[in-house]
């Protein structure tokens, strides 16, 4: 508990934010603790309200339970019901309004309001047909299904279905675009369109809640604004500037005559060379090691590769709330989320995490444990890390970088020298957070690929 | 059974939206299901959910097989409206907006009275105080010998005019004035909401209509039977999937009791447990104060077997 205060960047999964979360984690059965419906206004209030779990009996007594638990009982569901019945309701000034077309599988928007749109939607530049066949191309804010289906529900919008009604010289109904659409119709008619399952929008729908921007990772069509792909490449080599290749270039054939004049690598005498130079541990065990290991190897398996129809695939881009984030232009996500039916859905196998993690990109360390002020921690939160850039070594003389071999080297790419290797080793270098959902439950799971190769045994 | 539920299927999913229908389930069938929409006035929290209610596809099995509940196709029943439908549901929604702005706006009109009276009343008590000061200023330059009407005249004058400011009319009269737009829930009060032809009492109808799947193999049988007779017995079930179980099982409603059980399903007699399934379950469940209990599912025999497994709890 006390680490993740310290901590504020550190990556965690998003869990139920009940209030009761911390007393109820120690207690057992956590996840059996049900809301209380009691405790819940029925009538929207002015103060923000944060429900609470409730206490329960161990179980009914004989004869369908004494007169007190079934008076608790009936008090808990009357509150139940009435709460799930509190109408939509929202002011004629601050309602959006959107038309629903089945056939592309998007609701453009005709009225946009509220602090929503500025996570979603994405402008689309469509020909509209406006009389007769002039047809006109101008940009519209599209929706896409779960953004849709989200706003429709949350009760910020009114959906109209697109239909071949003639609607426009009707008296009496100017102001309708189309059928609306209720929320169930909406469910029943939007989920199962582009991509979207059930599962997917109730991940969805469950992080938008807590106040998380979610996009998709793939672009669903080409003007949707994705960021930038991660810089894998970049992060696995260093990068080099002009003046590193020409100096390379000049550098190049001595290297080769060195090589040609060095004996080869012998694998019975591994460290024969190492006599040049004062023997560290860590070079001593990587010269030691005659199998290659680590996650940049290549992975061994020949076994049919149904990689495409793996359920395993990224399916969301997830952003704090306090990320800044601009819809046109995201920044690369906090976390990568892939949502599965736990009912139909195996463990993934390793070469499902081998591809997951292919595309995702390093996280920098974490931060080693310090008892810091709190101001700083929330400066920190504002200002993530950014990953250990090899800007800082020291530029090496010409005789060092022609003789490599001979100088030990002046700052070792591990940055945390001392640190404790379990909180990094257990974070992983990679991460990836799997929703596993069953029928209507969902479970975030976070996925680290563990660096056990990086770090010296000794 | 008088009326049967009607479940809302798309997408292979079964819902119910009516709030009634969620009541009646849950006190007389003791089937909970989980609520999965957003609770409207209560939007930025996920431990209190709103309708719809997602069922598991045994509570579905379950109501439909024991002809409590039908299916009916969602996406069917939504029909196209004809234009005077829609000119009808229009003019409810303009008919509503005027009531409300004609409601909102007596009552503004009784609290503009209602101030109107109360700065009156300020103004007088005003002009009596300063009245009262103006005598007493007066009282006093007698009492010195002085001119009264000079100090009276300076008096005057000091006062200001009588206050002008009307105020100037608020900016809400000329814009059209706000109402509160209800969005709407279930489709059951739409005119052109109509299950009528997509409804369908047993399984296999569904199933042959092509909108429900499950069960569709053995191991989803067993599960449904295993369901039905723990639910026979009294029991409210739900998910167990974060107990590592297929169903968790309550003596009472899971809203007041805990469950006493997590109960996982082994399709056959003749199918094997591994040790570490053992060690694993029993672990987990004397951890979380609960037993496990693997069901066996007989499909030549057709019945139900149980073994719960707890710690035995020798030092």
């Amino acid at each position: 508990m006390d680490d993740t205060l310290e901590k504020p960047t550190f990556v965690s999964v998003p869990k139920v934010n009940a209030d009761g979360d911390e007393e109820d984690a120690q207690s057992s059965g956590d996840e059996d603790q049900g809301p209380d419906w009691t405790k819940i206004p029925a009538a929207p209030s002015a103060r923000p309200f944060i429900p609470k779990r409730g206490e329960k009996d161990f179980e009914p007594t004989a004869a369908g339970g004494s007169g007190l638990q079934r008076h608790v009982l009936d008090r808990s569901r009357h509150a139940m019901l009435e709460a799930l019945s509190a109408p939509r309701t929202i002011s004629s000034k601050s309602i959006s309004y959107a038309v629903w077309c089945p056939d592309l599988a998007r609701a453009y928007v005709t009225l946009s309001r509220g602090i929503h749109f500025t996570t979603m939607g994405h402008s689309v530049a469509r020909a509209t047909f406006v009389g007769g066949d002039v047809n006109k191309i101008h940009k519209r804010l599209e929706l896409l299904p779960e953004e849709t289906l989200y706003l429709v529900e949350r009760g910020a919008m009114l959906c109209w279905k697109a239909s071949d009604l003639v609607l426009t010289d009707v008296p009496g109904l100017d102001d309708v675009e189309g059928i609306p659409m209720t929320v169930q119709q909406a469910y029943a008619e939007m989920i199962g369109t582009e991509d979207l399952t059930l599962e997917k929008y109730q991940v969805f729908a469950y992080l938008r809640r807590l106040g998380y921007a979610v996009t998709r990772t793939k672009a669903p069509n080409p003007e949707y604004p994705l960021p930038p792909p991660f810089s894998l490449a970049q992060r696995r080599w260093p990068d080099t500037s002009i003046f590193d290749a020409v100096l390379h270039l000049l550098r190049w054939p001595f290297l080769r005559l060195l090589n040609f004049f060095a004996p080869r690598f012998n694998w019975w005498r591994p460290i024969r060379l190492e006599c040049l130079r004062p023997v560290d541990s860590r070079g001593l065990f990587s010269s030691l090691r005659f199998l290659p290991g680590g996650h940049d190897k290549p992975l061994h398996i020949t076994g049919s590769s149904k990689a495409s129809s793996s359920p395993y695939e990224i399916f969301y881009n997830v952003y704090k709330p306090s990320t800044p984030f601009k819809k046109t232009a995201p920044p690369p996500p906090d976390y990568s989320i892939v949502v599965v039916n736990a009912r139909t859905t195996p463990v993934p196998t390793l070469t499902e995490l081998t591809s997951l993690f292919d595309v995702l990109p390093e996280l920098p360390p974490p931060l080693p444990r310090k008892r810091r002020p709190f101001a700083h921690q929330k400066a920190d939160a504002v200002q993530p890390p950014v990953p250990a850039s090899n800007a800082t070594q020291p530029t090496s003389s010409l005789i060092q970088r022609l003789f490599p071999w001979a100088f030990p080297l002046s700052s070792p790419p591990d940055p945390v020298r001392n640190a404790n290797p379990f909180l990094s080793l257990k974070t992983g270098k990679k991460m990836v957070v799997i929703a596993a959902v069953d029928a209507g439950m969902t479970s975030f799971f976070r996925l680290g690929q563990g660096v056990f190769t990086e770090w010296p045994m000794a | 059974m008088a009326r049967r539920i009607p479940l809302r299927v798309s997408n292979n999913k079964a819902f119910v939206w009516d709030i009634d229908d969620i009541g009646i389930l849950r006190a007389d069938h003791h089937i909970c299901g989980v609520l999965t929409g957003t609770l409207p006035h209560l939007s930025q929290q996920n431990v209190f959910l709103g309708a719809p209610l997602l069922l598991m596809p045994e509570e579905v099995v379950l109501l439909v097989d024991k002809q409590l509940a039908v299916l009916a196709d969602d996406p069917t029943a939504h029909r196209t409206p004809s234009v005077d439908a829609l000119r009808r549901w229009n003019a409810d929604r303009a008919a509503e907006a005027k009531q409300q702005i004609a409601l909102a706006e007596a009552k503004e009109m009784s609290q503009k009275t209602a101030k109107m009276s109360m700065s009156e009343e300020a103004i007088r008590k005003r002009r009596e105080r300063e009245e009262r000061r103006a005598a007493a200023a007066r009282a006093k330059a007698l009492a010195e010998g002085e001119d009264p009407d000079a100090i009276e005249a300076s008096g005057s004058s000091m006062t200001p005019a009588a206050p002008t400011d009307q105020r100037p009319a608020t900016p809400n009269a000329q814009a059209a004035p706000a109402y509160t737009v209800t969005l709407p829930g279930s489709s059951s009060d739409l005119a052109w909401y109509d299950p009528e032809g997509c409804r369908y009492e047993s399984i296999a109808d569904a199933q042959a209509a092509g909108i429900w799947t499950y069960p569709a193999n053995l191991h989803e049988r067993a599960k449904c039977r295993v369901f039905r007779d723990l639910w026979e017995q009294g029991n409210f079930m739900g998910g167990g999937i974060r107990f590592g179980g297929d169903f968790l099982v309550y003596p009472g409603d899971p809203m007041r009791y805990h469950s006493h059980f997590v109960a996982s399903v082994v399709d056959s007699p003749v199918s094997t447990i591994k040790p570490m399934e053992l060690v694993a379950h029993g672990r987990l469940g004397t951890a979380t104060k609960k037993a496990h209990l693997f069901c066996g599912w007989d499909d030549e025999k057709q019945e139900v077997s149980y073994f719960s497994i707890e710690w035995a709890g020798f030092g």
